[in-house]
């Protein structure tokens, strides 16, 4: 056998879709093969391919931590988080445009702004990835509608397409501090919980209860209707524009949104 | 005179007073609990008074970031937050409500006008705080706009405005946004207090030359609307002060003011109106002007008669075009009209028409344009301008990559050379240009698919410019954005 074969190989890193995961894998590509050509892969999307070889990254939170520090430490605050927005989208190439665009950073001579060197094609896909997520993660900071439930916790139910939670923890953090809330995403199962005074935690794997989650409190319809009247006094008819509406609104949002509820309303 | 003012002043403050301290013994139970007479009151209220306010296009939320401090409700984002569109486009980013719709005053254009016959009704501060409190919770709001007809006087009306957003600020203890009017006429007191309520305050211009406002707003006058918006001026120069002296100096409208003008009720031109606008923004320091399209709402012998048409949203739409470019891209009123020109071309955005009168400056070189430049080109905008100066540090940039920035290069592409060449072979002609930004749908230019022959049509004629006041807006695939 050619004895060279091993170093024509890829190397293709298989982990899953959390932080931890790709973390953890980025953390072994730097430190096995960050002079060479590596992929990073999401477990069950992977395509194989030839002269490859695949390794599934063993997972723990004490790698993620440390990419994450010298991600911060050589590549800045902002980089790392346009980083960590790209990691958290719905691409699964994710993990290997923040890989080459790491490796691209140590040949710039400022590491520090690799964000800026958007003519590199990686970069410019980490760039594009994280504007992907904040621009989401802005859009539910405008869209999220919380219900108050019977026990006065306040409520919402979002499917975002990326994992969006822990970009607007902080924002909700601190508008409601004293309040009791809950975001559930429902495309990926994360739920955001926030008791009252206290800081805001992400649960994985908990099944919601749609019994509990319906019980709304008594003033709830009545500030669900006061605010569709509302909605519909402040609309201009002469300025009707539909189309613009929905350029700014898009339809997939309005499910979650009380005033979109025409049947609702009515029954 | 001062000692009256004075004493008319705080006994008016005990009465305020007063009326916070009724309306905290009167408990904090939700308003819509309140019994079946009280709860259709809370409905019917909402509608007429958010009905009554939404001529008033102010609807931002931005311009100040504070971060609450752990003990109430609220934040604010300086980027401004929008949390939902109405039928017609417009963002719903505060509540936008009327503390009361009946007025002294008798303003042609307006709905509330003594003269009109409709239903009339006022908020306590009660209601607005409630309301804003829960609908804040829920996420549906980013916080108030409170605007008013004239109650009885200026002073009463503000009065009661001022113990709404005290009670709001400190018995609700609200910490999100907040948008009042100054009455014109109030006290310059009770606008100060308000003020330190207050994120944002505005007092609308809404005509802009005297004469105007003389014909269509009798009880308005040039000096009763400037008046107040000097005062804040000055106010916030203090208050600058204060702060950088006492850090934990109470901000005094840290977001500004800003005003509103109706279009197209008067017969002033956009070289006028973009005129005053600049003069505000300089000489005011305001931080926003809008521009309302004119909506008929009563019918007057002093009013146009726009029925047909419907509002000029265009023209509306052009007035912002035009506003950015004064705020964000170093143009000057004088560069985009002149008194020849007065009017802004319906076909073209103020940018292009620059673009289209100075090609002499074009096309500029991407890699090497300092970054006034590259502002004015057609196609960058204020953040891929940015972009290009930190990228182009790094290596030469091509059109690819620009594209990748957001740059717009179906209209950039005519303007623009990236390591001297241009993106396709075209011609510095103003005609030829301006023939291809008319198509509005994204296509090649002639002749860059080696085709130069084209189907001949009786209406090729583009030197032909229509005005915008005397004519529909139509013209090709011709729509309205919202700029707001």
């Amino acid at each position: 056998m050619w004895k060279g074969w091993d170093k024509a190989m890829k190397q293709v890193y298989i982990c899953t879709d959390t932080m931890t995961g790709l973390g953890s894998a980025l953390y072994d590509a730097w430190k096995e093969s960050r002079d060479k050509e590596a992929g990073i892969e999401l477990r069950g999307k992977v395509q194989q391919q030839l002269f490859c070889e695949y390794k599934t990254v063993v997972e723990c939170e004490d790698k993620a931590v440390k990419i994450a520090g010298m991600i911060k430490r050589h590549l800045g605050y902002n980089a790392y988080w346009d980083i960590c927005n790209a990691l958290l989208s719905d691409d699964s190439a994710k993990g290997e445009a923040v890989f080459h665009a790491m490796q691209e950073a140590r040949r710039i001579p400022d590491s520090r702004k690799i964000m800026e060197h958007l003519g590199h094609p990686d970069v410019a896909k980490v760039f594009e990835l994280s504007r992907r997520v904040s621009n989401e993660a802005h859009r539910y900071k405008e869209f999220i509608r919380f219900r108050e439930l019977k026990n006065g916790v306040l409520f919402s139910e979002i499917s975002p397409r990326t994992q969006i939670l822990t970009c607007i923890a902080e924002h909700f953090s601190n508008r409601f501090p004293l309040e009791n809330w809950m975001i559930c995403d429902k495309t990926h199962g994360i739920s955001l919980v926030h008791p009252a005074r206290d800081k805001c935690r992400l649960v994985w794997g908990v099944e919601l209860n749609p019994e509990a989650a319906g019980a709304v409190s008594d003033a709830e319809e009545a500030y669900e209707t006061l605010w569709r009247v509302f909605f519909e006094s402040i609309s201009i008819k002469e300025r009707e524009n539909p189309g613009l509406q929905r350029n700014m609104l898009p339809l997939r949002y309005r499910g979650d949104m009380p005033e979109f509820w025409t049947d609702r309303s009515e029954s | 005179m001062s000692d009256e003012i004075m004493q008319r002043v705080q006994s008016r403050a005990m009465d305020t007073m007063k009326n916070i301290k009724d309306s905290i013994q009167c408990g904090t139970k939700h308003i819509v609990q309140t019994g079946s007479a009280g709860r259709k009151n809370v409905y019917e209220k909402l509608r007429i008074l958010s009905d009554a306010a939404k001529y008033d296009v102010a609807c931002t939320s931005s311009g100040v970031d504070r971060k609450g401090d752990g003990t109430g409700m609220g934040n604010c984002s300086s980027a401004g937050i929008c949390h939902s569109f109405s039928a017609d486009g417009r963002c719903i980013s505060l509540l936008k409500i009327l503390y009361t719709n009946e007025c002294i005053f008798d303003c042609k254009y307006c709905v509330n006008r003594s003269s009109n016959d409709v239903e009339r009704t006022s908020f306590t501060p009660e209601e607005v705080c409630s309301l804003t409190m829960e609908f804040y919770r829920r996420n549906y709001i980013e916080g108030l706009f409170l605007s008013s007809g004239i109650l009885k006087s200026p002073d009463y009306t503000m009065e009661q405005i001022y113990a709404t957003l005290y009670r709001l600020r400190h018995v609700c203890n609200f910490q999100g946004y907040i948008h009042v009017k100054a009455i014109p006429g109030a006290d310059p007191r009770l606008i100060q207090m308000t003020g330190y309520l207050a994120d944002r305050m505005s007092v609308n211009m809404e005509l802009p030359t005297a004469e105007s406002l003389r014909l269509l707003a009798p009880h308005k006058s040039r000096k009763n609307i400037l008046a107040p918006m000097r005062m804040v001026q000055e106010k916030t120069k203090e208050n600058r002060q204060e702060i950088t002296v006492y850090r934990n100096a109470p901000r005094f409208v840290p977001a500004g003011q800003s005003t509103q003008m109706i279009i197209g009720a008067t017969p002033e031109t956009d070289y006028q109106i973009l005129n005053v606008a600049e003069a505000l923004y300089k000489k005011f320091e305001l931080k926003r002007v809008f521009y309302s399209a004119f909506v008929p709402v009563n019918e007057d012998k002093a009013l146009p008669a726009l029925k047909e048409s419907g509002p000029p949203l265009l023209r509306e739409h052009r007035l912002y075009q035009a506003d950015w470019l004064l705020r964000f891209y170093h143009f000057e009123a004088e560069e985009l009209l002149d008194e020849e020109n007065p009017n802004f071309n319906i076909f073209l955005d103020p940018k292009c028409c620059w673009a289209l009168k100075h090609l002499d400056q074009f096309p500029v070189e991407v890699n090497r344009a300092d970054h006034r430049m590259l502002l004015r080109v057609p196609g960058i905008g204020y953040k891929s301008a940015s972009r290009i100066v930190k990228a182009r540090r790094m290596g030469n940039l091509r059109f690819e990559d620009l594209k990748k920035m957001g740059v717009v290069l179906k209209r950039a592409l005519y303007f623009l050379t990236c390591q001297g060449k241009m993106m396709y072979p075209t011609r510095m002609d103003e005609d030829y240009i301006t023939r291809n930004l008319l198509n509005t749908k994204e296509r090649l230019p002639e002749g860059a698919d080696g085709m130069t022959y084209r189907q001949m049509s009786l209406f090729d004629d583009m030197n032909f410019t229509m005005q915008a006041g005397n004519s529909p807006a139509k013209g090709p695939g011709l729509h309205v954005e919202r700029m707001g």
